[in-house]
């Protein structure tokens, strides 16, 4: 059985491994010259930037991608973040994410831990955003701070754009898995980890090869067309999301093609510091409730030194992006690292921002439409199919999850 | 070179720049050190940035 594979991002590669794993005869096609999508590593004046992510998986070695990672045999060595996450209060003052129940009044925080059980069991059906949904319950201006600072360093979303649902499923697998992590090497070493295995197991990978176009018979995928040239498979499987996949045939569902009207990407901007000396000292998340754009910041060097310099320390902002004008979004990302971190010696080192056919996610959050398309042994995977409740690429592993479930190979 | 409107500012080109000739500030610029080498065109990730 042969597999072509549309893109060698994460979803990508995970199903590539998976496939040639199962004794699939794989090859990725990648337009760009290096692999890893936007979960690959940047060298930029002796840093390990990223082309993406932040050199951090959500729930560390714990999650969904390092279960998928280890199922495959792919090396990677990730660090349990300590701690997973931190909190700025108003008043600047520091605390540990998991005691954020004690900054509020003890009615409020008994009825918190009550609806906060109850919800991640029986999760609304409504569409109500997680912001209406917390104000249903709490008028309290710490909790919607911390829900739009939570939703915009992991989903790059506003909480008044999410739905409630898909933030309990985040936090549910919050508590199943815990989290954060640092893979030592960055993003970069595990997609080449996953390269070197697909490899291993006869698998190709081909870059600068633009795969122009997908071949269908009788609806049905039975190959791509790559720099022109006719390549027959038995499955294609495209990590491009489901918009960039449909011009790639002539897709005739209507129904599938509103739906994907409907699908929106997440916008994000990432600030790329060098710092003399550790702004927030620890390769945890650093929530940023009280700022005008930061949602979050984290400084993985503590956990891998060699993503910087001798003596250097990386450090990486997330904002989503609120506003149309993108120069004003980091202007005010700037400001707020500014006042956060007044004394510290530090230099900015890259402004990175992602939004329309390059964005944070293909599919923000709740908007996914899974993996299938109208057309059979053709599925989508990556950031435009996640899975429920999964951050980022622990969605994209839970996406790859679902759709080897169904080629029936897991 | 030219870089269309579709530049998001991911920054990609400008780490990959072997002459440190381009800017991003949520888009891509090139500054007086382009020579015009084009390596830009083949690392950005959605062709905003073209030869002429």
């Amino acid at each position: 059985m042969k597999a072509s594979i549309i893109g060698s991002g994460l979803g990508g590669l995970l199903t590539a491994a998976k496939l040639s794993k199962a004794g699939f005869e794989v090859d990725v096609f990648e337009r760009l010259p290096f692999i890893g999508g936007r979960f690959a590593n940047l060298p930029y004046k002796g840093f390990q930037l990223s082309t993406g992510a932040l050199h951090m998986i959500p729930h560390g070695s714990r999650g969904p991608l390092a279960q998928m990672l280890s199922e495959v045999g792919a090396n990677v060595k990730i660090i349990d973040s300590k701690p997973m996450a931190m909190i700025r209060k108003e008043n600047d003052e520091i605390i540990d994410f998991g005691d954020f129940r004690n900054e509020l009044p003890i009615t409020k925080k008994v009825k918190l831990g009550t609806i906060l059980a109850y919800s991640l069991k029986f999760k609304p059906e409504s569409n109500i955003s997680f912001r209406d949904w917390t104000l249903k319950y709490f008028d309290d201006d710490f909790l919607l701070r911390l829900a739009d600072s939570f939703c915009g360093w992991a989903l790059s979303l506003r909480a008044k754009d999410v739905p409630a649902r898909e933030v309990l499923e985040t936090i549910g697998n919050m508590y199943r898995y815990k989290g954060s992590g640092v893979p030592v090497g960055g993003c970069g070493a595990v997609t080449g980890a996953l390269a070197d295995i697909i490899r291993s197991n006869g698998g190709r990978l081909h870059t600068r090869s633009h795969v122009d176009r997908i071949i269908i018979e009788k609806e049905k995928a039975v190959g791509v067309s790559v720099n022109g040239k006719e390549k027959y498979a038995d499955l294609v499987i495209s990590n491009s999301g489901h918009a960039q996949t449909c011009k790639l045939y002539d897709c005739k569902d209507k129904d599938y093609l509103e739906k994907i009207k409907a699908v929106r990407p997440s916008k994000g901007i990432k600030i790329c510091v060098s710092a003399d000396e550790p702004l927030i000292g620890h390769s945890g998340v650093y929530f940023t409730p009280y700022t005008e754009r930061i949602n979050g910041i984290n400084e993985v060097t503590h956990s891998d030194p060699n993503l910087a310099p001798a003596g250097k320390h990386l450090v990486m902002s997330h904002q989503a992006v609120i506003s149309d004008d993108i120069r004003r979004e980091i202007d005010l990302g700037l400001s707020d690292l500014k006042r956060m971190f007044p004394h510290k010696k530090y230099e900015i080192l890259l402004v990175q921002s992602y939004s329309n056919g390059w964005p944070v996610n293909r599919a923000a959050s709740g908007k996914d439409i899974g993996n299938r398309t109208p057309v059979s042994d053709l599925y989508i995977v990556g950031d435009g199919a996640k899975g429920k409740g999964g951050i980022e690429v622990e969605g994209v592993s839970l996406g790859v999850r679902n759709v080897v479930r169904e080629i029936g190979i897991a | 070179m030219k870089v269309s409107m579709d530049c998001v500012g991911c920054g990609q080109c400008a780490a990959y720049c072997p002459y440190d000739a381009i800017m991003v500030f949520g888009r891509a610029v090139m500054n007086d050190k382009c020579i015009e080498c084009g390596t830009c065109i083949d690392y950005c990730p959605i062709s905003a940035i073209s030869g002429d």
